[in-house]
């Protein structure tokens, strides 16, 4: 290794994905919060294969973005955090149709991204695509809205079931599940 | 919260026999959790589904998406999309990063942390409607 220098080539020591752990944990105790947050953790993971081809399989989806709620203050683009707009239940809706669902009520990066284009967040209409061309079966007839709690007993206990009652009743085979 | 909550989800879902994948854009907190597959974006949190105004690139996203979904040999596969935010990777330094506030941000955000807690716990104690 060369003293201070670096091969050519090599990405900046910056490049590799944020350890959002580590930088929310600074983040608070910075601000003066006592106790870190305990993020859930699985020595082991469940795994189900499809059980068959993908273009058969009715297809779930799964969102933590919020129906906007008018009078609820700023929901973007641009908005700043807003927990007003934030939800407490596991909600549905059909596929069928357009629906305006944003993000203010999530920690996304407010610097580099506005929620301006809710395809970024809530892959709808491209799936729509996905089961007209026959990628997919089909969309399950609706998707579902999964509130996000900093308790994981509510989340696990309560919301993972509901989810999951909400999946069986549409019949769906597969989910896919889109994170803010 | 989010990753972690759609993590959980897609656990539960999986472990009562529904396939899952996760589209994320927080690979350390999914892995962390245990998931069976994620497809993880290197851009800023909001955009797990692709790139702003850019179809193509949405379009690419899912179907990457569906692919891992289809193809994973095992739980734990993460598949990272070749797709750059950008070429100047300078805007990881900047989300949540306390070494980059002054000490009256510091303390306005404090504030704004507290004021936000408080609106967020009178939305749950609310009545809710049914959904």
């Amino acid at each position: 290794m060369s003293e201070g220098g670096e091969y050519p080539g090599f990405a900046p020591e910056h490049d590799p994905p944020i350890h959002y752990m580590r930088r929310i944990r600074g983040y608070y105790q910075g601000l003066g919060y006592g106790a870190p947050y305990r993020w859930a953790h699985y020595a082991e993971v469940p795994f189900q294969p499809l059980e068959k081809p993908l273009a058969e399989c009715r297809v779930a989806l799964i969102t933590t973005a919020a129906p906007y709620q008018p009078g609820k203050g700023d929901q973007g683009p641009g908005a700043p955090y807003n927990a007003a707009a934030k939800f407490y239940t596991v909600y549905s809706a059909d596929t069928a149709v357009d629906h305006d669902l944003r993000i203010s009520h999530v920690g996304i990066d407010r610097v580099h991204t506005s929620a301006e284009d809710s395809n970024t967040w809530f892959p709808l209409p491209q799936l729509r695509r996905c089961a007209a061309k026959g990628r997919i079966g089909e969309i399950t007839p609706r998707f579902h809205g999964a509130p996000t709690n900093r308790s994981h007993r509510t989340t696990i206990e309560r919301d993972c079931p509901e989810l999951l009652a909400r999946c069986r009743a549409d019949g769906a085979d597969a989910a896919i599940l889109v994170a803010n | 919260m989010c990753h972690q909550t759609v993590s959980l989800a897609a656990r539960h879902l999986e472990e009562n026999g529904i396939a899952t994948i996760v589209m994320g854009c927080a690979k350390d907190i999914v892995e962390y959790c245990g998931v069976p597959r994620l497809l993880f974006s290197d851009f800023p949190l909001g955009n797990a589904a692709g790139r702003p105004k850019d179809p193509p690139s949405q379009a690419f996203t899912l179907e990457l998406a569906l692919r891992v979904l289809e193809s994973a040999p095992a739980p734990r596969t993460t598949v990272q999309s070749p797709l750059r935010w950008s070429t100047d990777p300078s805007w990881k330094l900047d989300y949540s990063n306390i070494e980059r506030l002054s000490p009256e941000e510091i303390q306005r955000r404090r504030q704004e942390f507290d004021r936000q807690k408080e609106i967020a716990k009178t939305v749950r104690d609310a009545p809710r409607a049914a959904n």
